[in-house]
């Protein structure tokens, strides 16, 4: 591999790493803290993709080459605000009914289903997205400051990225701290004492599905301008086990935590093996790819379900509490050392673990 | 009718043998084990391969049907209490083993379809003439197909009625806790529904591939939402519920393929599943009582 | 102290029928609560006495009947807004906030819809905070009153049943309750804690809420209830003081047969 065909690998894979990350945390917010079993998740990364696809496609015409409905030309930015809007809108749809409260294996089952019909449907309506072939020829933004085709421009957009999720991360953690933040884990764990506790379980449930759906429209946007095409075949519903598969390795609830877990299964498993020499025919790697996840999840399932490295104590100290004069019990037995005097701290994350 | 519709009902008819045998068996699964098993559908994929391996071997013809039985209960006891049962043991909620499944059935659809080189291989078997009723047209092996998930559903049907463990599966399908009280051994019933619902998902694959002649790694998965949807539509632990409820949605989504094509009536199968599960939400759904226990 | 009986009853329930399927849990029960006093539910296992508590806390739908609260008629309200109507309620199998910590627990209890509210998160986080703060505050007293201080920064899932028994409790003692459904809140409580939460009931109950309180340990009963009803296959078989109901026949047929 040359230099620069390494530097162009390189780029695409941290701009990658960027996108899955914000999805990530988009899904941690559903399930990891509100546990919302979004097994769509991937079509509402999709509704973003698509969006931002056809509002910088510009009018269809006879020479496009493709089909599609509602093309028109807006700037990068305003194309990523509607990316978002878009990724919210779908899930307010959906959330109407997929957030009542039913069993959790239930809601999981529709879910999953949705991203199915609504793959399919993209499929079989071939006027509305151009069907399996998808849609091509998306330009590259803000092509008047760095030229497009250069690795230059990978880079510049990989800091893009990056700075987005710096943004999304800082109201992630805001949002999962506060109050609500609080509220929406507590209907997580026991959702009829919520209730009667005075939360409206449903309305915040509803919140977080929503919130979530515009970071995944968000990343859909942010993907479909780096690849410039995008098609079915790249939000099968497994995408969404992936995701899961890295929220679970990484933390639930613990969005430092997902950076790992996506690093370790969306480049570690998945891209890095598009870097080896491919063996077998064509797909073989892909399918293997697959075999792995499955093994993956199950075996974090077995480890631990709420995930391997466990979401952050909150301790009273921050809310003007006097410190506690001897650690309590069961974090003194669990806590590394070193952690004496923390606002927060990680639960076990050495004790829990290596229990194991 | 329009000549159409009904031919779209016969279609329907066809599709609903199929489904009924894949919905019985999921529906006895669930109605006792309360697990959302996914996996299932890997079993169906598995039977209907074993008739394709089989026919390669020179086993050809109905006797294919037993062996995917008998695939069918391998693999569905592997999953079933190999694998769900031991993740079941670690006190995992609905959820979790959902997922578990799902997994399972990643796992095994990817190896599949990576040992076999992603292909769709063709099986063949003699369709048999074309037979004409009420305007409707059956080949004769169609009969034949409706005549075995005939044949399935008076045999379960009688089996429950008749027999002290059809009794006693019926009524830890009713009420677990209190068919527990009443000393009837649980697990072991719950191992009759294991190999049972393993047999007709086996039976089902191989009549699946009996009738479109083709099979994938994918053949299961894409088939099992239409056998959820019968199995919960009709009542879960309910046969005839879900022979019945086979039928409405085989018939359905035929006639939603004579009018939109077969991408559309893919959509409608689907969505009368998610439908199905919306409707019913899985007990009392105001209240503390979603029913959450497991029995492996 | 208020003498019980004399004010309007603060909870009303009428004729209530609660089914799951065709079995009818909860068969016809009338019964009120007035502000001040303690009524205690007994009854043999299955007798619809859990069914009849989800009731009146929104968690259940009855089939039929009625549920009225200070004389409105909330039997078709849920369970959050009957909660910002002074209803707090502990439940059979406890209900904590398994992956919260105990100090949490109740903060989530002491601001209860404002908690919830994504608006009062963002916008208005210079009056949460002031919630907030009175919250810690008070959490920190019920910490020390009931000797979880230690305990404080542990998760809730961590700890025995009768510490999650009585977060429960603290958790509906954070809130400002009109009515308290406690369902078994005895249950696995060390002796000692048991019997100051039976002094917190008579205290809470003289500072006029109403309380319901279903219990098996029929010491607790006569020591904290004012009434107590007898329920049996989902009806009220007896229904007077301790005493009175102890001696009835039915009551003896429905614990002996
Ligand atoms: N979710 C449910 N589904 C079906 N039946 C139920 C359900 N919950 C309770 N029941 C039935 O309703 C009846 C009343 O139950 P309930 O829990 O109200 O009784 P209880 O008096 O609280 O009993 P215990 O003393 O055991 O707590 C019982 O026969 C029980 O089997
Ligand atoms: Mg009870």
């Amino acid at each position: 591999m040359s230099f620069s065909s390494l530097d162009f690998y390189l780029a695409t894979v941290v701009v990658i790493f960027g996108v899955d990350v914000l999805s990530a945390w988009g899904l941690n917010l559903q399930y990891g803290y509100a546990g919302i079993p979004n097994f769509s998740f991937i079509v509402f990364q999709a509704a973003g993709a698509y969006t931002a696809a056809i509002l910088t496609l510009g009018p269809m015409t006879a020479t496009s080459g493709q089909t599609y409905v509602a093309g028109t030309h807006v700037p990068f930015p305003v194309a990523l605000l509607a990316a978002m809007a878009a990724g919210a809108a779908l899930s307010a749809v959906i959330g109407v009914f997929a957030m009542k409260r039913m069993r959790a294996d239930y809601q999981a089952a529709i879910l999953l289903i949705l991203a199915l019909i609504l793959n399919q449907f993209i499929v079989t309506d071939t006027s509305l997205f151009n069907g399996t072939s998808g849609l091509a020829n998306v330009s590259r933004p803000l092509g008047s400051l760095v030229n497009p085709s250069t690795t230059g421009w990978q880079w510049a957009y990989a800091a893009l990225v990056w700075a987005i999720c710096a943004v999304v991360l800082f109201a992630v953690q805001r949002l999962s701290r506060s109050s609500w933040g609080r509220a929406l884990r507590a209907q997580r764990d026991h959702d009829a004492a919520a209730a009667a506790l005075g939360c409206n379980v449903v309305a915040l449930k509803m919140q977080v599905f929503v919130i979530g759906g515009a970071i995944a429209g968000l990343s859909g946007g942010l993907l479909v301008f780096y690849l410039q095409a995008f098609n079915t075949a790249s939000w099968g519903y497994e995408e969404t086990l992936a995701i899961f598969v890295s929220i679970l390795i990484g933390g639930v609830a613990n969005n430092w935590g997902v950076i790992l877990g996506t690093f370790l299964v969306q480049i570690v498993f998945v891209e890095v093996p598009n870097l080896l020499p491919q063996f077998g025919y064509i797909g073989l790697v892909d399918a293997l790819e697959w075999v792995v996840i499955g093994l993956l999840w199950m075996a974090a399932i077995a480890l631990r379900p709420q995930g391997v490295i466990p979401e952050r104590r909150v301790r009273a100290e921050r809310f003007g509490l006097p410190a506690l004069r001897r650690a309590p019990p069961v974090a003194a037995a669990a806590a590394a050392p070193g952690q004496q005097g923390a606002h927060e701290e990680r639960l076990g994350a050495a004790g829990g673990a290596s229990r194991r | 009718m329009s000549s159409v519709v009904v031919e779209s009902i016969g279609f329907g008819i066809v599709d609903a043998s199929i489904i009924s045998i894949g919905a019985m068996g999921f529906s006895l699964q669930f109605g006792l084990t309360n697990v959302f098993n996914i996996a299932y559908g890997t079993v169906l994929t598995l039977g209907a391969f074993a008739a394709y391996l089989a026919e390669q071997w020179g086993v050809v013809g109905w006797y294919d049907v037993l062996i995917g039985a008998g695939v069918g209960v391998i693999a569905t006891w592997l999953i079933g209490k190999g694998i769900l049962a031991t993740f079941a043991r670690r006190n995992l909620g609905l959820f979790e083993l959902i997922t578990v499944s799902l997994a399972v059935e990643l796992v095994v659809q990817y190896s599949v379809d990576a040992a076999d080189g992603e292909q769709l291989f063709s099986y063949s078997f003699d369709q048999g003439r074309a037979l004409r009723f009420l305007g409707m047209v059956f080949t004769v092996t169609e009969v034949e197909i409706i005549g075995v998930a005939v044949g399935a559903f008076v045999l379960l049907e009688c089996l429950l009625r008749l027999t002290r463990t059809g009794k006693a599966l019926r009524a830890v399908a009713e009420e677990p806790r209190l068919a527990r009280a009443c000393g009837i051994p649980t697990s072991r019933i719950v191992n009759v529904a294991w190999v049972l619902s393993g047999a007709l998902a086996g039976v089902a694959g191989v009549v699946y591939i009996i009738n479109s002649l083709t099979v994938s790694a994918f053949t299961g998965t894409d088939f099992l939402p239409l056998l959820l949807a019968a199995a919960i539509l009709g009542r879960a632990g309910s046969v005839t519920g879900a022979v019945v409820a086979s039928l409405a949605i085989g018939i359905a989504t035929q006639l939603v393929a004579a009018v939109g094509g077969t991408g559309y009536s893919t959509i409608a199968g689907f969505g009368i599943l998610v439908l199905v599960l919306l409707a019913r939400p899985g007990g009392v759904t105001s209240g503390l009582a979603l029913k959450t226990e497991v029995t492996l | 102290m208020l003498a019980p009986g004399d004010l309007r009853p603060l909870v009303e329930v009428e004729d209530l029928v609660v089914s799951y399927g065709a079995v009818r849990a909860v068969d016809g029960v009338t019964i009120s609560v007035a502000p001040g006093e303690v009524l205690g539910i007994v009854g043999p296992n299955g007798a619809g006495k859990s069914s009849l508590l989800a009731a009146v806390g929104g968690q259940l739908r009855p089939t039929s009947g009625r549920i009225r609260l200070d004389g409105v008629d909330v039997t078709k309200l849920s369970p959050h807004r009957r909660a910002r109507r002074g209803v707090v309620r502990t439940f059979q199998d406890t209900s904590e906030f398994g992956r919260l910590t105990v100090f949490e627990n109740l903060l989530v209890a002491g601001l209860g819809m404002h908690g919830a509210s994504l608006y009062a998160a963002t916008v208005g986080a210079r009056a949460q905070a002031r919630r907030t703060a009175t919250a810690a505050a008070r959490a920190a007293e019920l910490l020390a009153r009931f000797e979880l201080e230690p305990m404080r920064d542990t998760y809730a899932m961590e700890l025995s049943g009768g510490q999650r028994r009585l977060v429960e409790v603290m958790r509906g003692l954070m809130r400002e309750p009109k009515l308290m459904l406690l369902d078994e809140p005895t249950v696995g409580v060390a002796p000692h804690l048991s019997e100051q939460l039976r002094r917190e009931y008579r205290r809470i109950a003289a500072s006029g809420v109403a309380v319901l309180m279903i219990e098996h340990v029929l010491e607790v009963v006569e020591e904290v209830s004012d009434r107590v009803v007898v329920m049996d296959n989902g009806s009220v078989i007896a229904e007077g003081t301790y005493d009175e109901v102890m001696q009835s026949q039915a009551v003896r047929e429905a614990y002996l047969g």
